[in-house]
């Protein structure tokens, strides 16, 4: 690895099949050399339902990266996200013979036991996350390789979702031969980028708000506590203006970005906005309160059931850092208020940073997962202990997979 | 086949007859018959040899063949009385033996309005439980008609012990308004269809968990207040939310917004061995997030033999009636499924539930009366109408929260 490794990031999102190309520096540093976008088509809820759109979105969205980035795409990292993934914390404990050294054999058993839970028969582990490490009791071993002992425990996150939707979305990528590298769970990707490491100390919840989906997850202590996916997202608000304000969706959708915000009040009573006609369209007015009470109605609900959610697992006052939003969603004025006077912690939006290159990329909170994907990808194949669980997982995914 | 006697068995199995009087009950009881099989005793009467002959009742009845020679009381009820007279043998015979008599006319012409409270009459005296499914005319059909129809109510309601009204009026916006006559008149029929099947399956209910007849008297009592009803049915995988839909969006519920004046609520769900309890669950759920907190929803489940019968939710309530006896309103909210909130004083025991008086209140009359449509309905999942539904706690999530919040007016 003397040389600079290239990963490529794919992201299949409702809204767009984005893949963002880059350059891993072993000193860590990340280089964008590409972001090729293609807007999506098949996709609905993070997940694909037409086959033969969706692959030729993530082709195009592909080509645009390669001529972009002048860099020929051979595998990918791929995100995968879908109200079907679920999660949970699980310790599992191995015993050791004597009171002998740890080695790499034992904190394998510890993962594999972890893993040896019911999870439904059709859903396949995806991540497999160390939160910490127990020997003999003693609390808060960060890496007890090499440590003496007769018993370990520890505690894991484990993400799994259902295999064959999973396998649908990798499918879509090796149609075209290019090998995939791993799938990474959104909100993991996303979290890679968005995160600085006192913030994961401290406690942070990350909220990827997409077009068809919304990820979560929930840090404290430098480790993975919770994490989800809701199927809520722009189309939805989309969805609801359309139906509301009786407009087509395609006027719904730019009403959304360029009128909307999730804020009611704060401007004159009984404004209203004039759409113009269009071909098919007669042109209408539209009464801001009522856009924004729309807006405001479903934002308000998806930060409610988030924080329920959130806070079944993490209490809130271990949420230091606050709220981070980051997704395309994100962007939509007054999103992030509403998630201030939900959450009652500061709130804040986020893209990535630690990477350099054309700002106007990594600065886009839509690109969080894509280049989060690369640093994933970055630290798995950088030389870290995380690297044998990785290789490990991945093999053990593609087997499961059978890819 | 139990080892066990069972002395009550025998009292379960009610007989349940359904007489249905005047051409409009006629037609009621043809339908009945063709459509479900349902397992009741159904008697068609008029005093037009006409109809009758078309009719599939299990029986008969011409009234006054020498009164009115089979054709007809002309919308006299006078006439129909004296029809009535001639054949009261055949009358006394018709309403013996039954446990159950439901009357089913359309009220405001000759023999529907004059002989109805007859029977009903008569049916209490051989001490039936009376059920009467009425409807009023259309208000075009002229004042004649609509002042028989209210006497006739007026008259009907002193012998029964149950009373379920429509007003064809409002029956009528279950239609199109560009629908044809015909579509028209068979959407009212429909409703009334729909109406006494549900209460017929609430009465010869199996189980597991019955409806106690007292309940559904008390509910259905001829009291004051507007009479809600909403009847849905599915199949398939959603089948929970599809008919709960359905029985919501029934006009006499205006989409589940009367439901918020209730005072008590009876639901029925009559559906397939496959009947899980999650979806009565996520059914129960939903009504009584549409319900006020004081409320008095009562539950009912059956369940056929085998897994082809579709699931059917039906849904019965009064208006008014309960909340105006109860004192000051519990203001804390009561959520509850199972158990009824025990602020609320329903009245489950049965001789209050007779003679509770009429508390008759024309505020609820009126409200009842000017229930506008949600103009949106059917386009309520949008674009997302055959995508996975997003449910998080039983709530449809693609369905726009403005709707579901109630927010908009």
């Amino acid at each position: 690895m003397a040389k600079e490794k290239i990963h490529v990031g794919l992201e299949i999102g409702t809204t767009k099949v984005c893949a963002v190309v880059a350059e891993c520096g072993r000193d860590g540093e990340i280089r964008l050399l590409g972001v090729g976008e293609s807007p999506s088509r098949g996709v609905r809820k993070g997940e694909i339902v037409d086959f033969q759109n969706a692959s030729k979105c993530v082709h195009d969205a592909l080509a645009d990266a390669e001529e972009r980035s002048d860099q020929e795409i051979k595998s990918v990292w791929l995100a995968v996200t879908g109200s079907h993934l679920e999660s949970f914390n699980n310790r599992s404990s191995s015993s050791l013979a004597e009171e002998s050294e740890i080695t790499e054999k034992e904190i394998g058993d510890v993962e594999y036991k972890a893993k040896e839970i019911s999870i439904p028969k059709e859903n396949v582990i995806l991540h497999s996350i160390i939160q910490r490490y127990y020997v003999d009791g003693q609390e808060g071993v960060i890496d007890p390789l090499g440590m003496l002992g007769t018993k370990l425990e520890a505690d894991y996150h484990i993400i799994h979702g259902v295999m064959t939707r999973i396998q649908n979305t990798i499918r879509c990528v090796k149609e075209f031969d290019i090998d995939v590298d791993d799938v990474v769970v959104n909100s993991v990707a996303s979290a890679q980028v968005v995160l600085s490491d006192s913030q994961k100390q401290a406690g942070a919840v990350v909220i990827d708000i997409g077009g068809g989906v919304t990820d979560y997850i929930v840090y404290h202590d430098g480790v993975v506590r919770h994490s989800g996916a809701i199927a809520i997202g722009g189309d939805h608000i989309t969805n609801d203006l359309c139906i509301g304000l009786r407009i087509p969706i395609t006027r719904a959708e730019k009403l959304k970005i360029e009128e909307g915000s999730a804020m009611v009040g704060g401007h004159p009573p009984g404004e209203k906005i004039t759409l113009r006609n269009d071909t098919g369209f007669s042109g209408k007015e539209v009464d801001r309160e009522l856009l924004n009470m729309i807006i405001n109605a479903r934002v308000n609900e998806l930060f409610k059931i988030l924080k329920k959610r959130i806070h079944e697992v993490v209490p809130e006052h271990l949420l230091g850092s606050g709220v981070l939003l980051t997704g395309g969603c994100s962007m939509l004025r007054g999103v992030r208020e509403v998630a201030e006077m939900i959450f009652d912690s500061p709130v804040t939006l986020v893209h990535a940073h630690s990477v350099s290159g054309p700002t106007s990329a990594f600065e886009n909170p839509q690109l969080s997962t894509c280049i989060g994907l690369v640093k994933y990808a970055q630290a798995v194949n950088a030389d870290m202990p995380e690297e044998t669980i990785m290789s490990k997982f991945k093999k053990l995914l593609n087997f499961n997979l059978g890819l | 086949m139990s080892p066990y006697p069972h002395h009550e068995e025998p009292a379960k199995e009610a007989v349940i007859t359904l007489i249905g009087i005047g051409n409009a009950g006629v037609n009621i009881t043809d339908r009945l018959a063709m459509r479900a099989a349902l397992p009741i005793r159904t008697i068609a009467l008029n005093s037009d040899q006409q109809s009758l002959t078309a009719s599939v009742a299990s029986k008969k009845l011409v009234l006054g063949p020498m009164t009115t020679h089979g054709l007809g009381a002309g919308g006299d009820p006078e006439r129909a009385i004296d029809a009535a007279k001639e054949s009261l043998g055949e009358l006394q015979e018709a309403v013996s033996g039954s446990d159950v008599v439901i009357l089913c006319a359309g009220l405001g012409g000759g023999t529907g309005s004059a002989v109805t409270p007859l029977l009903a009459k008569m049916a209490k005296e051989k001490g039936a439980l009376v059920v009467g499914v009425v409807t009023s005319p259309f208000q075009f059909e002229g004042r004649r008609r609509s002042q028989q129809a209210a006497e006739s109510l007026a008259e009907l309601k002193r012998h029964v012990d149950a009373l379920i009204h429509f007003e064809n009026d409002r029956m009528a916006e279950l239609v199109e308004p560009r629908a044809d006559v015909s579509e028209t008149f068979a959407a009212c029929d429909g409703l009334l269809f729909q109406a006494i099947g549900g209460i017929v399956r609430m009465l010869g209910n199996p189980g597991p968990l019955p409806i106690a007849v007292n309940d559904l008297l008390s509910v259905l009592r001829a009291g004051a207040g507007g009479c809600l009803f909403g009847c849905g049915e599915s199949e398939g995988g959603n089948r929970a939310h599809e008919s709960l839909e359905q029985a919501l969006r029934s006009p006499l519920l205006d989409r589940g917004r009367l439901l918020q004046e209730a005072g008590k609520i009876l639901v029925h769900l009559s559906g397939p061995a496959s009947l899980t309890f999650a979806e009565v669950a996520a059914v129960m759920r939903e009504i009584s997030k549409n319900t006020s907190a004081s409320a008095n929803l009562c539950l009912g489940v059956s369940t056929a033999g085998d897994d082809s019968a579709p699931l059917i939710v039906t849904i019965i309530g009064r208006t008014g009636v309960e909340e105006r006896k109860s004192a000051p309103a519990p203001s804390v909210a009561i959520p509850s499924i199972s158990t009824p909130p025990p602020a609320a004083p329903a009245p489950p025991v049965e001789d209050k539930v007779i003679e509770d008086p009429e508390v008759a209140s024309p505020t609820t009359k009126t409200q009842k009366v000017k229930q506008d449509f949600l103009p949106l309905e059917p386009i309520a999942r949008g674009r997302f109408e055959r995508s996975e539904p997003t449910i998080v706690e039983g709530e449809d999530l693609d369905v726009p929260t403005f709707l579901r919040l109630k927010i908009k007016k």
